[in-house]
Formats: C-alpha cells, sequence, structure tokens
C-alpha cells in the first residue's frame, strides 16, 4: 500500500500552488462581487496548461490522470473556488469526445481547447430536468444530413463564454428503456438559433459563468453526434466515476483553504489576553476540521487512484463526492464562525468559502442523489 | 550555443521564526528554487525559443532532496541536469564561494558552454560572488547585475544593460564565452506548463561526484567560520494600518497626536 505522491504529483501540486497564489488569490475578490467571468486568469491559466490537464498529450493537453487532476482541482479550490471552476470547467464535455469522438472531433474540438483558444460546455439540465436525467425534453431530430434541435438547457457552466457544447439530446422519443434514445450532440455557439441567457445572483463560485441556452431550430451537421446514436447514457455514465470524484475533490479544496484561512486566524486574533487558539473550544474546532479534511482527501484520493486503475467504481466514487462536499460545507461554516465578524464581510477569504461550498452537495448529482447511489448499491450486494 | 544555468535550492524562512545557534531552526524552514536562478533559467529558455540556444544545461550543488526543485527547471524547457554531490560535502558546514567555484569550474570545463547564466545572489547565503568567481577562475568575461540581454549576439558579444546603483543603467559588450549573472526583472518568469513538468521527468539528471568532475576534497575546505546569526534589535516599530483611507486617515492623526507630533 502505497499513500505518498509521486515527485511528479508534487512538483504539479507545488507549481499549481504557485499559479494561485500570485493570479488567482489577489483577484478573487473582485471576481466574485463583480460576477465576472475571469477571462485573463483562464488565458494563463491555458498557456501553463491547467485547462486542459487531462486532454492526451498528442491533442495539446497533459494528459493527465483522474488522481492528477484532482490534485489541481484541490490545490486551486483551496484558493478560490470561483475562478478555480471557470479553470477547470474550460474542457466541460470534452470527456465524452476524448473518449467516443472521431478522429477529426478530437482535432477540431480538443485541441482548441487544449490550447485555451476555445472554451467548452456540457449541457445536460433542463428547466425541468435536474437530478432526473431521463426526462431531457431537448429533441434533435434528422434533417437530410443534419441534426435539428430544439429545447432549453438549464444553469449550463460556461453558457455565455462557451464556444460548443456537448448537448445531452432526445433523439428517439419512441424508444422503449427510460435510458434509450438519447444522444450528445455538439454545438457551437456561433451557430444560427443558439442564444443563452447569463444567470446571475448565484450564492457562491459567482467567477464562473453559468447560464440558460435557448436552441431553436438549430442546425448541426450530422457528424457532429459523439459516438453512437441513442447510446448517451451509456456514454455519459462512463465517466460519474472521474466526473463525481473531481467533484469530491473541489470539496477537499475548499475544505482546505478554509481550515488553513482558520488556522491563520485563530492564531493572529486575541482576545481576553490571548490568542483565541489558547481557547480549546477553538482546539476541538480546528482539529475536528482537520480530520474531516484529512478523511475527505483519502476517500477522494482512493477513488482516484481507483479510476486511474480502471476499476468500477460506483459506490466509492459517490462516498467520496458526498463526503467531501459535506466537509466542504461543514468546515467552512466553521471558519467562518472562528472569524467571528470578520469572516461575515468579504475582508477574509472564508466568507467566499462558505458561500461557495454550497455547490458542491448540488451539481454532478446532488448529495440525496449520491445516497440513493450507495444505498443501492449496498443494498444490491 | 550552449548555455550553462548554475541552479540552487535555497532555503526559505518564515515570518516568524527561532534562532538555534548559528542557524535558524528546522521547523521555520522551507525550501524552493532560488529567485535569481528563475530568472537565468528564464532568459536561457527564450534564448532557446529564439533559435539562439541549442541546448540549455542547468547545474546544481545539492543533495537528491534537491532534485524536486532542479526538474523545475528542467519543466521550464532546459534540456538535461547536472546534479554534483558527494559525501564530503554531506560533512560540510558552510560551501563557501571557492568552493562553488572549484566545483563549477570543473562543470563548465566538461560541458564547455558559450555562455554561462547565474543568478546575482542566491537568497539563503546572499555571497552574490558565484558567478564571476566562476567567470575570474576560467578566464571568461563576465558581467554583473545584467537586467537586459540582447538576443542577437553578433560578432560573438553579449549587448548586456547592467544595472548601476543610484538608478544608473550601462550598456556593455562582452565577449563569449562568458558569464552573466542574471537580475531579478530581466525578463518573467513562466510557471512550468503542465505537458512541461511531465515531459521534465523523462529529461536526463546526472548526478555526479566530486571525483567524477575531477575536484579534490581538499579544494572544497573552507577558510570561513560562521560565527554568530542574531536578528538586529529594532529601534523603532512601524505601524501599520489596514483599511480605506478614511478609516486609516484618522487612525494616523490619532497617533500622530498621542505621540505629540501634532496637536
Ligand atoms: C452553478 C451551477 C452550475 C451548473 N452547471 C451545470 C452544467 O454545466 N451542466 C448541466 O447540465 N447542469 C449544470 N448544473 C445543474 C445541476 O447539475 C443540477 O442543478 C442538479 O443536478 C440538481 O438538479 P435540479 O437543480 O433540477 O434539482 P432537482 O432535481 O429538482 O432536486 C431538488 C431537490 O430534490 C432532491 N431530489 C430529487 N430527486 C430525488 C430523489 N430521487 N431522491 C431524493 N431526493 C431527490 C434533490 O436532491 C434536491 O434536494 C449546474 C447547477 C448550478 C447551480
Amino acid at each position: 500500500m502505497e499513500f505518498g505522491l509521486s515527485e511528479e504529483q508534487e512538483q504539479i501540486r507545488d507549481e499549481v500552488r504557485r499559479f494561485a497564489e500570485n493570479e488567482i488569490v489577489p483577484n478573487a475578490e473582485k471576481y466574485d462581487t463583480e460576477e465576472k467571468f475571469p477571462h485573463e486568469i483562464v488565458d494563463k491559466a491555458a498557456e501553463m496548461g491547467l485547462v486542459g490537464s487531462s486532454i492526451p498529450i498528442e491533442y495539446g493537453g497533459a494528459g493527465y490522470s483522474t488522481l492528477e487532476s484532482a490534485i489541481i482541482a484541490e490545490e486551486l479550490f483551496s484558493h478560490d473556488p470561483g475562478i478555480a471552476l471557470s479553470i477547470m470547467a474550460c474542457s466541460f464535455g470534452t470527456e465524452a469526445i476524448r473518449e467516443f469522438g472521431t478522429e477529426d472531433q478530437k482535432e477540431r474540438f480538443l485541441e482548441p481547447v487544449a490550447t485555451g483558444e476555445k472554451i467548452s460546455g456540457a449541457a445536460i439540465s433542463e428547466p425541468d430536468t435536474g437530478s432526473d436525467v431521463s426526462s431531457v425534453s431537448t429533441r434533435a431530430e434528422k434533417d437530410g444530413d443534419e441534426w435539428v434541435i430544439n429545447g432549453n438547457k438549464m444553469w449550463i457552466t460556461n453558457g455565455t463564454v462557451g464556444d460548443f457544447f456537448v448537448v445531452f439530446c432526445k433523439t428517439d422519443p419512441d424508444a422503449d428503456g427510460r435510458y434509450d434514445g438519447f444522444s450528445q450532440i455538439i454545438v457551437e455557439s456561433d451557430r444560427d438559433g443558439v442564444s443563452s441567457d447569463k444567470i446571475t445572483g448565484k450564492l457562491g463560485i459567482r467567477a464562473s459563468d453559468t447560464a440558460e441556452l435557448i436552441f431553436d431550430n438549430v442546425r448541426v451537421p450530422e457528424e457532429n453526434l459523439v459516438g453512437d446514436r441513442d447510446a448517451a447514457f451509456l456514454q455519459q455514465m462512463h465517466f460519474f466515476d472521474a466526473t463525481r470524484t473531481g467533484v469530491a475533490a473541489q470539496g477537499l479544496g475548499i475544505a482546505k483553504g478554509a481550515l488553513e484561512a482558520a488556522l491563520d486566524y485563530a492564531e493572529d486574533r486575541e482576545q481576553f489576553g490571548q490568542s483565541i487558539s489558547e481557547f480549546q473550544a477553538i482546539q476541538h474546532k480546528l482539529s475536528e476540521m482537520a480530520t474531516e479534511t484529512e478523511a475527505a482527501r483519502n476517500l477522494t484520493y482512493k477513488a482516484a487512484w481507483n479510476v486511474d486503475q480502471g476499476n468500477d467504481i460506483t459506490k466509492l466514487a459517490s462516498m467520496a463526492k458526498e463526503y467531501a462536499s459535506r466537509v466542504a460545507v461543514e468546515v467552512s461554516n466553521e471558519a467562518v464562525q472562528i472569524h467571528g465578524g470578520a469572516g461575515y464581510v468579504n475582508d477574509f477569504p472564508v466568507e467566499r468559502f462558505y458561500r461557495d461550498s454550497k455547490i458542491t452537495q448540488i451539481y454532478e448529482g446532488t448529495t440525496e442523489i449520491q445516497k440513493n447511489v450507495i444505498a443501492r448499491e449496498l443494498l444490491d450486494d | 550555443m550552449k548555455i550553462l544555468v548554475t541552479v540552487k535550492e535555497v532555503a526559505t524562512v518564515e515570518d516568524e521564526f527561532e534562532i538555534e545557534g548559528t542557524e535558524i531552526a528546522e521547523q521555520y524552514l522551507g525550501a524552493d528554487l532560488n529567485e535569481w536562478d528563475d530568472y537565468a533559467i528564464e532568459e536561457a529558455v527564450q534564448l532557446q525559443e529564439d533559435g539562439i540556444a541549442d541546448e540549455v544545461v542547468t547545474v546544481t550543488i545539492g543533495p537528491e532532496d534537491c532534485e524536486q526543485t532542479v526538474r523545475q527547471a528542467l519543466a521550464k524547457g532546459a534540456d538535461r541536469a547536472v546534479r554534483v554531490w558527494d559525501d564530503a560535502l554531506e560533512d560540510v558546514d558552510l560551501l563557501d564561494v571557492n568552493a562553488k567555484t572549484e566545483i563549477l569550474s570543473a562543470v563548465v570545463e566538461a560541458e564547455d558552454p558559450d555562455l554561462v547564466l547565474s543568478g546575482v545572489q542566491a537568497g539563503d547565503d546572499s555571497f552574490g560572488a558565484t558567478g564571476v568567481s566562476v567567470a575570474e577562475n576560467l578566464g571568461f568575461q563576465w558581467g554583473a547585475v545584467v537586467n537586459h540581454l540582447e538576443h542577437d549576439f553578433e560578432d560573438g558579444l553579449a549587448s548586456v544593460r547592467r544595472e548601476l546603483e543610484g538608478g544608473v543603467e550601462e550598456l556593455t559588450d562582452i565577449e563569449l564565452p562568458a558569464v552573466l549573472t542574471i537580475q531579478t526583472g530581466i525578463n518573467e518568469p513562466r510557471y512550468a506548463s503542465l505537458r512541461g513538468i511531465r515531459q521534465a521527468q523523462q529529461k536526463p539528471l546526472d548526478v555526479q561526484t566530486l571525483a567524477d568532475i575531477g575536484v579534490d576534497e581538499s579544494d572544497i575546505e573552507t577558510e570561513l567560520e560562521l560565527t554568530d546569526m542574531y536578528e538586529p534589535e529594532s529601534e523603532s516599530d512601524a505601524t501599520f494600518w489596514e483599511g480605506s483611507p478614511d478609516e486609516t486617515a484618522s487612525e494616523l492623526g490619532d497617533l500622530l497626536r498621542d505621540k505629540g507630533v501634532a496637536q
């Protein structure tokens, strides 16, 4: 059994930390307050290869695995989740192209994402479709050698800044099974009939762009179909273990960042003539926060390692996602508490961590859905 | 053109620390690539990207622990690395400029570069002499505190701009082979790219002993002795306020009144 990181992984973490400290931290408050997508920082991140870290080397990426991606996510999210997501989500949706796309699609869509020329997105959720993906109603119909797409997608990360989206569409409304008859189709944002509406007023990750996408008789060539027709569910399920582990790493990073901020503050702040870190009540908070963060790390890394071994880990990935996101919320909550009034305003990063943490319990399958999955796996065994 | 860049892993110190004897206590120390060397590496890599350098080699004196730091330079684009270490060096308390000069000169002779780039100084022991001393020892030309380097090298000359005291700068043409000590700010060092980090793991990192490079143990003995280390007493305190100009101005007013400076 081997619990350590390799030298290469340590180097990745160190360099990502350097980047985050210099480029992200000084700008975090601004982008959060303005709810603005951090193009300038994303461009620098792209130069460093952070946006396409998991895209294969031959398409301009670094070809890093789930564990390395988790390390990168942990480090970025521990500095600022909103900007971190803006960077890491630049390649959302490309996993399907990587795994099931044609050579031509890989060249057209993976390379420009790896180099930062283009931003992608994954469009699954709809106004009436969230946890129950099988109720997707966005329709793609074949007309000659084109797909004609109609429908609305909701909560789409990168919705107003993305250059293309991998859109989850219903292609066979008469399919028998609940999970049959869906396809993944690439839609470029400059196609006629595509419009987007930015969603503002988010609780957290406000630097990250979220929007509603509207497809009104959008025509794309048939070669924009990713993988097999009517097989979207099977294709997408293929990535659940990796994507859930990815969000676990986000939660872990938020917990780590909040813990570090709380430690610093506790040592600095004095009341009753002593550092508040001398009070046992504060010490116990810090102990629990650190222990929970470490436990989240172990679950996350274990899940990531297993994904990289090619193991099926439905239950473990859901456990990591559910637990790490809960720890993110709990630890950032306690971090605000340790800051007292100072934690309630944005002079310190914990206020942001607290708001940002909540999303990790919602997207990529809510906490309740993860628990459903875990229970199903437990009881089926 | 072949470029050799000297790099060093330096000790970094936390804001709050304690001194034990003549050393800063271990628990307050970290390690990082020397800041000046980061600029030297960047300059070399840019020369390579401009098609002027065809090989960039780094050399470091240090134990195995510092390989991760050395790989940073490889990740940023250097082609290969040489690391010199020896049991004899393990026991040396203070590796002085003389010893470094002996070791680095031996590597320069073996590698035969056209240009050697070193940092102006190392952030920890700050001798600020190694680069120039190596040049002197080898009979190379040298330029110290270089903050701009022309990338054309016409007639085998390095045209450099050097930073002098009092905001004065001078332009000098230096004949190759030469050693340039690089000042921070000469360029903007890049982050190592993830691809670069990945590729760096496959780049050669040769480890050489003193015997391998033909340096005798007696050549590295030092006549320097570190006798004390302490934090200077501060004679006055600086007060620092954070906040908006409105808030800080009134706090400053209060302080000046308290001190009897203002009424
Ligand atoms: C900032 C942000 C970014 C997002 N980015 C994207 C994106 O890029 N692409 C994309 O496709 N989507 C994205 N989403 C959407 C996200 O994946 C959904 O919000 C999420 O899946 C939950 O769906 P919903 O909001 O419709 O909630 P609902 O499914 O309506 O859930 C409401 C509540 O009911 C619970 N619930 C639902 N079903 C069950 C059940 N069977 N058992 C127990 N409880 C249940 C849920 O857990 C939740 O508590 C994003 C959302 C946000 C907020």
